[in-house]
């Protein structure tokens, strides 16, 4: 027993120096970083390159890869992301980490290609023990003790400085207000650098510290950050020693459960890696209780940053143009594309079906959820179960795994919502952790990961297993539902949602029932993630865990963003990509190509420049390199190796067009038409102006 | 009891150890228009916060319109007839002006909760009433031209006068403004000062005026109430205000300081 607690110390301490990183940052940014557990894997992977393909030493590389790349990593992403975050919407904060949480890990297994295989011979700080202390009747490495020790003085240090030095006084000047703070001469950019320095390296030094236990793979390290999240919960994302404490118990339980829980079956397999989420999840339940103030807001606190506005809606006949050029360009895919392509264009079509999840619930929104992949599963689920097992047919089975998504889904929201967005993220991310692993890790949903088979329905006499057919039901539902969010927008729940997503505050005095409209929203975004799962695992023909885990479901995310989270079109040009992509390597190049010359030409439009001779032509040169340059490359030769650049791109568009949500391709066509607005506006300024001198 | 439209009784907020609102009451009859007057960090603010329901107070009631709505949401006090503007612009940043006050209005009408009737395509079309409503406040503020607008675009000015007219959508029976002259010049303030008249004379509506401008409060409203580090110091008309020696040393007492 008293080894397991001294194990379960020791995992704690780890858990703790990271979630200290984790809270740093917060505290000086407001910045919940969601790639923590992504910067640790890097360091982790950087670490194991130089001690095991360079063959330095376990000190050396372990000091290199804590006190100079971590610390450089933190500076850079300080400089090129997280400077920009802490005044941004919240919605932005969230996705933008979320972004890079899908970026370093793809950026990290294309330039360390050794990453593709399992590493799990990666030699740590606390191998090799040369001392053993006894304490009462424990044997206690040295290194063991090292990280012990380690954790409570950054823990104790952190704390005291913060507390009781300048430098904390200062980093609360610096969130609270940075203009304030810069005219009493503090230097606010070193302060939040720094910062974001330390605890990239406190996520490096975790990183280090856990390689040998865990290995080198993606998923474990995000159960450390869930670990560290959870911590962090604990501490009510402020308060050090309580972060430190909460990392303790949690390696404690864990440590605990390997000597009292048995070695097989659903508790050794689901509990044990659970009890993280658990912890937070208790923890989020705890201070929602002691919670009195529901109505706890900033008086003064206006919008940071107004967001670009959205141009006038088209109305009448033309409002129909678009919509109906899309949906013919969908019919006629069958025309020009054989029966492999079409079965992959399906497979679009229903993840689009999904992806309207994120239109809702992030796009109309403005929440962040990490569980949509899992409420996906939860249809897909269901539908495979009720058709496969209880023999419903299956066009019932797929609507009835739609609707039990939807009290799943509102379960996690009536739970969390009043906390706020922050801590909505918080407990969906614990929550899809959970279900992934008490409930589809179960033999008799993952079926040794074969998962659940889900046929095609015949019905109306119409065979939908033929490709055609299949294909343009999906079609059919999409636009469905497409119809139906685009109609719900018009109306006036679009005019709420977007009164909500400005200000909360103003919406709440107007009379608009925030709690309730966000839960409206979220029970529709968990109906088409419902849809949406079981219709794909339809297209592949099963249901299985692995399609529907969490790193998937914000990949997913990351790729919504980039085309465009609050457009029904985004979501489809989003889903279609996502699945085309993979099996067509080339169209990354087509892709970065037709998006460069997108930006050329429309920023030709934006400028005027378009209407000088010289533009015009260099216009005509953009459109004939775009058309020949794509029928080129499409032929490219691309190795496989390419296989993680679209991951790594689709991360690095939802980390900066996160303040953007009409997506990439339509925040350039906005830029065009609010041109002209601004003009206009200040003609009438000007005028007004006039008036008021005369 | 007192037929007071707005009754705030005894308010007293803390921040931490600081004593934000110490004993605070203020009544607002029907139609009539209150000033609330005080140097920074009087308490006014604090005093809207609790007034509109965004922050509960440690002790004290407020009544509205003959109910205790002390623990209601600020949805709660907005049906039953209170609406309010912000110091710092709290625009819908993607609306249109004329977007700010179909929402107002709509949501009054308690249209807000036509989800599914908004889904099948059938919440676009405005309510009864709603298109003349909407169009006299437009009229009244002098904003027709900019009805199609999105807000974001607009100067300062523009935007004081849509949050005057999305709390005028609502049809409210007292109406919370909060320094809507701050941050504008002197012709705007006029212009803000006459429109406000105008609005209190067409429409049965108390307002309630928090405003650094003591001179315009002094001007427009029927009754005034001088706050100073969280305690009422005077409250009666504006002639009497304006002769109050506490008054005048705690807040006037600089201007006549400079005079001297």
């Amino acid at each position: 027993m008293e080894a397991f607690i001294l194990t379960g110390l020791v995992l704690g301490s780890i858990y703790a120096i990271s979630a200290l990183g984790l809270v740093l940052t917060y505290t000086s940014s407001r910045v919940l970083n969601f790639a923590h557990g992504a910067i640790a894997y890097a360091a982790a992977v950087f670490y194991y390159w130089l001690n095991h393909e360079q063959g330095w030493s376990i000190p050396g590389a372990a000091f290199v890869t804590i006190f100079v790349m971590c610390p450089l990593l933190g500076l850079f992403l300080w400089g090129v992301l997280f400077r920009h975050l802490t005044h941004a919407p919240p919605e932005v904060r969230f996705v933008s980490t979320v972004g890079l949480w899908v970026a370093l890990p793809a950026l990290v297994k294309i330039l360390f290609p050794f990453t593709k295989g399992e590493v799990y011979d990666a030699r740590g700080i606390l191998e090799e023990p040369t001392h053993f202390f006894d304490v009462i009747g424990v044997n206690v490495t040295d290194a063991q003790a090292a990280v012990l020790v380690a954790a409570a003085v950054i823990a104790i240090l952190l704390t005291v400085v913060i507390r009781m030095t300048p430098i904390g006084l200062a980093m609360r000047a610096s969130v609270d207000s940075p203009r304030t703070a810069r005219i009493s001469g503090i230097n606010t950019s070193a302060i939040t650098a720094g910062s974001w320095m330390v605890g990239t390296s406190l996520a490096g030094f975790a990183g280090v510290l856990l390689t040998p236990i865990l290995g080198l793979s993606e998923i474990q390290f995000t159960f450390l950050l869930v670990a560290s999240l959870a911590a962090a919960v604990v501490g009510r994302l402020t308060s050090l020693p309580l972060t430190f404490a909460g990392a303790m118990i949690i390696g404690l339980l864990q440590g605990v459960s390997l000597d009292v829980l048995p070695d097989e079956g659903v508790l050794a397999k689901g509990f044990r890696p659970s009890l993280p989420f658990i912890v937070m999840l208790v923890a989020l339940l705890a201070y929602q209780g002691l919670r009195r103030e529901k109505f706890e807001v900033d008086l003064r606190a206006g919008p940071a940053e107004q967001e670009a506005p959205a141009p006038p809606r088209r109305t009448g006949w033309r409002a129909a143009i678009g919509p109906l050029i899309v949906a013919l360009a969908l019919v006629s895919v069958p025309l020009w594309l054989d029966d492999f392509w079409i079965g992959v264009v399906s497979q679009g079509i229903a993840l689009a079906v999904l992806f309207l999840t994120f239109t809702l619930v992030t796009g109309e929104g403005g929440m962040l959820s990490l569980c949509q992949a899992t409420l996906a599963g939860v249809g897909a689920f269901g539908a495979a179960l009720l058709a496969s097992n209880a023999g419903w047919p299956v066009g019932l089975a797929v609507l009835a795994g739609a609707c039990v998504a939807v009290p799943v889904g509102l379960l996690v929201a009536v739970l969390s919502l009043r906390l706020g967005d922050i801590y909505l993220a918080l407990a969906t991310f614990a929550f899809a952790l959970l279900i992934e692993n008490l409930v589809f890790a179960r033999e008799d949903f993952s079926n040794f990961d074969a998962g659940v088979t889900l046929p095609r329905p015949v019905f109306l006499g119409i065979d939908f297993n033929d490709r055609t057919n299949f294909y343009l039901l999906l079609v059919a539902v999409f636009c469905v539902v497409a119809l139906l969010i685009v109609t719900l927008r018009r109306g006036t729940s679009g005019l709420v949602f977007a009164s909500m997503r400005s200000s909360e505050t103003a919406a709440a005095t107007t009379g608009i029932g925030i709690v309730r409209t966000k839960l409206l929203l979220f029970g529709a975004s968990a109906f088409c993630a419902g849809l949406g799962g079981a219709l794909l695992a339809m297209t592949i023909g099963r249901a299985t865990p692995n399609s529907f885990n969490v790193l998937i479901g914000i990949v997913w995310l990351a790729i919504v963003v980039t085309w465009g989270v609050r457009s029904v079109v985004g979501a489809l040009l989003a889903g279609i990509i996502f699945a085309v992509v993979p099996q067509q390597l080339s169209l990354i190049l087509v892709l970065v190509l037709l998006f460069t010359a997108f930006g050329i030409l429309s920023n030709l439009v934006v400028t005027r420049r378009i209407r000088h001779p010289l533009g015009a032509i260099v216009a005509a040169v953009v459109v004939i390199v775009a058309v020949i340059g794509t029928s080129q490359l499409i032929n490219v030769e691309v190795p496989d190796s390419w296989v993680d650049v679209p991951t790594l791109l689709f991360g690095l568009g939802a980390v900066f067009l996160a303040s953007e949500p009409r997506g990439a391709l339509f925040n350039m066509i906005n830029r065009i038409r609010l041109r002209g607005l601004q003009h206009e506006t200040r003609r009438i300024e000007a005028a007004s102006l006039e008036e008021s001198a005369a | 009891m007192t037929d007071a439209l707005l009754q705030a009784t005894d308010i007293v907020v803390r921040f931490g150890g600081v004593v934000a609102l110490d004993g605070v009451s203020l009544e607002v009859s029907p139609s009539s228009i209150v000033g609330l007057v005080g140097p920074n960090g009087a308490g006014k603010t604090t005093l809207f916060g609790v007034l509109s329901g965004l922050l509960r107070p440690g002790s004290g009631t407020v009544n509205l319109a003959g109910v205790d709505v002390t623990r209601s949401s600020p949805q709660r006090r907005s049906r039953l007839g209170l609406s309010r503007t912000f110091q710092r612009l709290e625009l819908f940043g993607e609306l249109t002006v004329r977007d700010h006050l179909v929402v107002a209005h709509r949501v009054s009408r308690g249209r807000d909760r036509e989800f599914f009737r908004d889904l099948i395509g059938l919440g676009g079309r405005p309510s009864p009433g709603e298109d003349e409503a909407v169009n006299a406040i437009l009229q009244l503020l002098g904003l027709e031209d900019l009805a199609d607008r999105p807000v974001a675009l607009l100067p300062l000015g523009i935007g004081r006068l849509v949050e005057v007219g999305r709390a005028l959508a609502g049809e409210p029976r007292v109406m919370l403004l909060d320094e809507p002259t701050s941050g504008l010049g002197s012709h705007e303030t006029d212009q803000l000062a006459e429109t406000l008249r105008t609005v209190h004379m067409q429409r049965d509506v108390a307002i309630v005026l928090v405003e650094h401008d003591v001179e315009l409060v002094l001007a427009l409203a029927d009754a005034v109430t001088v706050l100073d580090f969280g305690k009422v110091i005077a409250q009666g008309s504006p002639a009497q205000i304006r002769g109050d020696r506490g008054v005048q040393a705690a807040y006037l007492g600089t201007a006549s300081e400079a005079d001297t």
